[in-house]
């Protein structure tokens, strides 16, 4: 177990984090300790990031990353952690999850680097630390107990990043992102219940209780819950706890208020990973255990995706905070995901699955450029200064290439995620596609516009105009930290705008894997054309 | 019979130790003083205040540890009204247990007189003397104490009870020194009259059940609970007096165990008292009144592949239960009392488990699967509710505790408390994966496994699947949605701890040994619901509940 990869990966943060937290409250002389993490925090985080990007080269374990049925690649023995009502620890990674492990393992370092200097800095960072295990616990765990506990760990972090560190209103926002969550996975986890009380009676197992949590015995076995209605519901509970987290419209109100008031940091892991959650989740546990019932509720997969596509875009056009703006686009993007799953295409899925990975890159360059921004000229507000271009050089350029990136540019990471789960929806759905292409628009409205007013727009191309909050302060470019972080996150949208083979042959053969093991069966019975 | 004679000799080790060197021999409980004739003042070790409540940890130890040591020893049987074996000593180990942390938490409690005063500076000598010699003075401490131990007596003796006289007798034995013990603390105005309020009811309550037990005995001739079972299973119909009798005693355990409607003194009782006594009435007792429940419904009255007689009027008792407690307790604005309704609507979970065991439906398995599920709970119990009224005695050393605006900002005073608080109302709440998610997910499944298979697998709806399951179900479902209920108000306790302002900065109280308590407490939440420890105590658990089936 230790050997295991997946398993440090997870282990190791959760564990310094806790030690980081809770040494220098217990002993008295450990005030060296608390200074030094930050530093020892990153270096965890670097060596995770190390880890992950040495297995996604080969470096460590014998990789496959399709081979969806056989088990999971990298799945070792599965060690027995409550074994009479079969709880047991056991990770994998496969196309699915893999990108979302590497994203968390390149964020956290990321969003430690853009907020070096955060005050009560020796809290900050391990907690940032927790949240990397805890969302790595998410993606690797096949073991749906486990799966839930870490789903609501990741709550705790979170929670306190913008509960200690939010802006003026982080109470409101940190209740309600808490109890928005936390409702919705409680949900969840009736449904999560349901299909563990109908897994098949093993007597050799060794449970008491005659059923398992194993993920994958518990997909393979939804066919035992009696009936159809039944099935239903329960993808339609695990269907609003995913879609919470998402978020969807008509539950992603909690979205907009928690990133606003959250730090930064919190901001990009939330955007960044937190989300991504909930469409793995949907796909790894919903449309998997239950196919059948994804094909007959593929016009409300539509609508929500659909709604989210179009009301988040429209949303946007009407802010003025930057903060706000770039939440709602993340509504929107989202939207997609649930529109490129509705497709049923092997193109459609894995658009979705690289949806999540773009979006994972671009909308923290995006929080980081609104964080910088606040930190630097203190004000939201779009429209209250003119022309940064003149003043911060480089934040004004790294805003620019989040935005095009966002709004889907050709050769930027988001292009070949939003262009092929059109084409796929184009495939499926003919000339419905007009609906998602024309709002895209939007999206390039909202953008452009700002762009226009905040970067470039001046009234004396020498001066540009100052909000007010700076108060006759000198604006300065940002420091060298959030330079280095948005870099990076720049340079990799770049990257993946040009090469996004390096991930997209692994989701795309996963994804027709995917459809052919388990949608295509559903689909001709629904009759459904595949 | 070794955890008994220990706690016998540390009875007689409290009530004479502190004599020693005295002239004169006090009655305990008393302020009687008879003279022995020999010696003088008492020595300073024996007129420690701290004494007695070191002998009682001794005692309760030492009795837990041999009581562990004896957990698999072979059924034995003494007098013929007493048994020895697996199930019992599960029992008293987890009474004893409950009694330890009780001990161990009551160690800074305890004002030696209810006027003691902090002698000053100013003071003459010779008040300064006096002032010392009261608050040195340790009478208080040995009645508590006395009481404690013999609150662990009658529950460790009730555990082997295989009479039903012998078990009330038993019963009454803990039940009378918890009435005290409720009682205790006079310089409190609340706890006289929660101590009278629980009193009268309870003693009402103990009454109706005698009088059953005694309309059981006219109708069996023998209290021998073996040949009230198999007079039961051989009766014709049902006997007026045998069903009164189990009636009248449903209504005395049901106040043990607090289930409504016969919980109405238990909040006040809860928050008159002091916290750690009240976490003895939330565990130990309860559990009490759920082993006497066991041995009377479980072992007597059902019926092998039939519906027991009580099993409708149970279900019915443990929904309103639930959710009475629940609602109650997400309108109290009392921490003691919510606390104290939480634990109604843990008792109406664990009614539901017990109910499904006489439904008739459920084969053996699933009964001692239902059992075992809720002996567990009754077992981690201990640990999280009992840790959740000892944070509350921490708070009470300042003489807060009562008041949910005592818990403000106890996040920022004191975070490793208030961090185990919130482990402990999150473990009530049962949230995965601390021991309140692993108890309550095992009760549930009892009851899915029996009822879920009834229901018809062609139905094409979700309705009418839930027409044709049998109605058992619903219990399962009403302990989901009142679970669910229930998160609101344990939420809430942590929102204040974390985001509310304190009305002091100033940090709690030392006092390490309750601390320590709370802390070992917070351990075992979790260490109980993953990982090897909950194996070996699952194991142990479900092991004498098998020696309980096969009776």
């Amino acid at each position: 177990m230790i050997s295991d990869p997946l398993t440090v990966i997870t282990i190791v943060p959760l564990a310094v984090s806790l030690a980081l937290l809770i040494l220098p409250k217990i002993s008295g002389s450990a005030e060296g300790l608390a200074r030094a993490s930050r530093a020892i925090s990153m270096g965890v985080a670097l060596a995770m990031l190390a880890i992950t990007t040495m297995i996604f080269f080969g470096e460590i374990g014998n990789v496959d990353w399709t081979d969806y049925n056989s088990g999971y690649s990298l799945t070792n023995d599965a060690f027995a952690l409550i074994p009479s009502i079969g709880v047991q620890w056991k990770v994998g990674a496969d196309a699915l999850s893999f990108p979302m492990i590497w994203l968390t393992t390149l964020l956290i370092p990321i969003s430690m680097l853009v907020e070096w200097d955060a005050k009560k800095g020796h809290l900050f960072h391990p907690l940032i630390l927790m949240m990397e295990g805890a969302l790595i616990g998410v993606f690797v765990s096949l073991d749906m107990f486990v799966f839930y506990a870490f789903w609501e760990l990741t709550l705790v972090p979170m929670f306190f990043l913008i509960m200690v560190w939010g802006g003026d209103d982080r109470k409101y926002a940190s209740m309600k992102f808490f109890i928005y969550t936390f409702t919705a996975s409680v949900i969840m986890l009736i449904g999560i219940l349901v299909m563990y009380f109908y897994t098949p009676d093993v007597a050799s197992s060794g449970t008491i209780t005659g059923h398992t949590f194993d993920m994958s015995v518990m997909i393979a076995s939804s066919d035992y819950i009696p009936s159809e209605g039944l099935r239903h519901l329960v993808w339609l509970l695990l269907l609003i706890g995913f879609a919470t987290k998402m978020p969807s419209v008509p539950v992603h109100t909690w979205l907009p208020d928690a990133h606003v008031q959250a730090p930064t940091a919190g901001s990009m892991l939330l955007a960044g990973v937190m989300l991504k959650m909930g469409a793995y989740g949907f796909l790894r546990i919903a449309v998997s255990a239950f196919p059948n019932s994804t094909v007959a509720f593929i016009p409300l997969l539509i609508f929500l995706g659909m709604a989210s596509l179009v009301y988040g875009a429209w949303v946007c056009m009407g802010q003025t905070n930057l903060k706000r703006m770039v939440a709602y686009s993340s509504v929107s993007h989202m939207g997609l995901i649930f529109l490129g799953i509705a497709t049923m295409q092997p193109l459609g899925i894995a658009g979705a699955l690289f949806m999540m990975f773009a979006h994972g890159i671009i909308s923290p360059l995006l929080f980081a450029v609104a964080g910088a921004f606040k930190h630097h000229y203190h004000t939201l507000e779009i429209g209250s200064m003119r022309g940064i271009a003149h003043h911060s050089p480089w934040l004004a350029a790294h805003m620019m290439l989040g935005w095009m990136a966002s709004l889907g540019l050709p050769l930027l990471a988001g292009f070949v995620a939003e262009v092929t789960i059109l084409i796929a929806f184009w495939m499926s759905f003919g000339w419905l596609v007009l609906l998602p292409t024309l709002t895209l628009i939007i999206t390039a409205v909202y953008y452009l516009t700002s762009m226009q007013k905040t970067i470039f727009e001046s009234n004396d191309p020498h001066q540009g105009i100052l909000p007010d909050t700076l108060h006759g302060e000198e604006p300065r470019d940002i420091s060298w930290h959030e330079n280095s972080g948005m870099f990076i996150l720049g340079a990799l949208t770049i990257l993946f705008g040009i090469l996004p083979f390096l991930f997209w042959d692994m989701m795309s053969e996963w994804s027709s894997g995917f459809l052919i093991e388990t949608l295509v069966e559903a689909m001709q019975s629904e009759g459904v054309k595949p | 019979m070794m955890p008994e004679l220990i706690l016998i000799l540390g009875l007689i080790a409290i009530v004479l130790v502190p004599n020693l060197g005295d002239a004169k021999f006090r009655l305990p409980l008393t302020s009687i003083r008879v003279p022995v004739l020999l010696g003088g003042s008492r020595f300073d070790m024996t007129n420690d205040p701290r004494m007695p409540n070191r002998i009682s940890n001794l005692t309760f130890s030492l009795a837990l540890l041999s009581s562990l040591l004896l957990i698999s020893e072979s059924p034995r049987e003494v007098g013929g009204i007493l048994m020895v074996d697996g199930f019992s000593r599960l029992f008293s180990t987890m009474f004893l247990g409950a009694l330890l942390l009780v001990s161990i938490a009551t160690t800074h409690r305890l004002p030696a007189k209810t006027n003691a005063q902090v002698p000053k500076e100013s003071d003459s000598e010779n008040v300064f003397d006096r002032k010392i010699s009261i608050l040195m003075d340790n009478r208080r401490q040995v009645d508590f104490y006395i009481l404690l131990i013999m609150v662990g007596l009658g529950m460790t003796m009730m555990t082997m009870a295989t009479n039903l006289f012998m078990l009330i007798v038993c019963i009454e034995l803990a039940s009378l020194s918890t009435y005290v013990l409720v009682a205790f603390h006079k310089e409190d105005a609340t706890g006289g009259e929660a101590g009278a309020k629980y009193f009268i009811v309870g003693s009402v309550a103990s009454a109706i059940g005698i009088y059953g037990m005694s309309l059981l005995y006219l109708w069996s001739g023998s209290l021998d609970l073996d040949i009230l079972r198999q007079n039961w299973l051989s009766m014709d119909g049902v006997d007026p007096f045998a069903a009164f009798g189990i009636g009248m005693m449903l209504v005395a355990f049901g106040f043990k165990v607090s289930a409504a409607p016969f919980h109405l003194a238990a909040p006040d009782a809860y928050s008159g008292a002091a916290s750690p006594v009240s976490g003895l009435l939330a565990t130990a007792s309860k559990a009490m009144g759920f082993l006497a429940l066991f041995r009377v419904l479980v072992m007597i009255t059902v019926p092998e592949g039939s519906e027991a007689i009580w099993m409708i009027t149970l279900s019915i008792f443990a929904i309103v239960t639930m959710t009475w407690g629940n609602l109650a307790a997400l309108t109290s604005v009392n921490p003691k009392r919510i606390l104290a309704y939480s634990s109604v609507a843990h008792a109406g979970y664990m009614l539901a488990a017990i109910a499904v065991v006489g439904s008739g439906i459920s084969g053996t398995d699933q009964s001692s699967i239902i059992l075992t599920a809720v002996s567990f709970h009754l077992f981690v119990l201990v640990l999280f509710k009992l840790g959740a009224f000892l944070v509350l005695a921490l708070l009470e050393t300042e003489g807060k505790g009562h008041e949910i605006e005592h818990l403000h900002g106890l996040g920022r005073r004191d975070p490793l408390i208030a961090g185990s608080m919130f482990l402990f109302v999150l473990s009530l709440a049962g949230v995965p994966p601390l021991s309140g998610f692993l108890s309550k997910l095992l009760m549930i499944n009892g009851i899915v496994s029996t009822s879920a298979s009834t229901g018809s697998s062609s139905s094409a709806d979700v309705i009418s699947w839930a027409e044709s399951v049998d109605p058992l179900f619903w219990l399962a479902a009403a302990i989901v949605l009142n679970s669910a209920l229930s998160l609101f108000y344990y939420l809430r306790i942590g929102l204040v701890m974390f985001f509310e302002e304190p009305s002091t900065e100033k940090p709690l109280k030392a006092a390490p040994s309750l601390r320590m308590a709370i802390f070992a407490c917070a351990l075992l939440t979790v260490l109980c619901g993953v990982g090897p420890v909950s194996e070996w105590l699952l194991d142990m658990v479900s092991t004498a509940i098998g020696s309980f089936m096969y009776q």
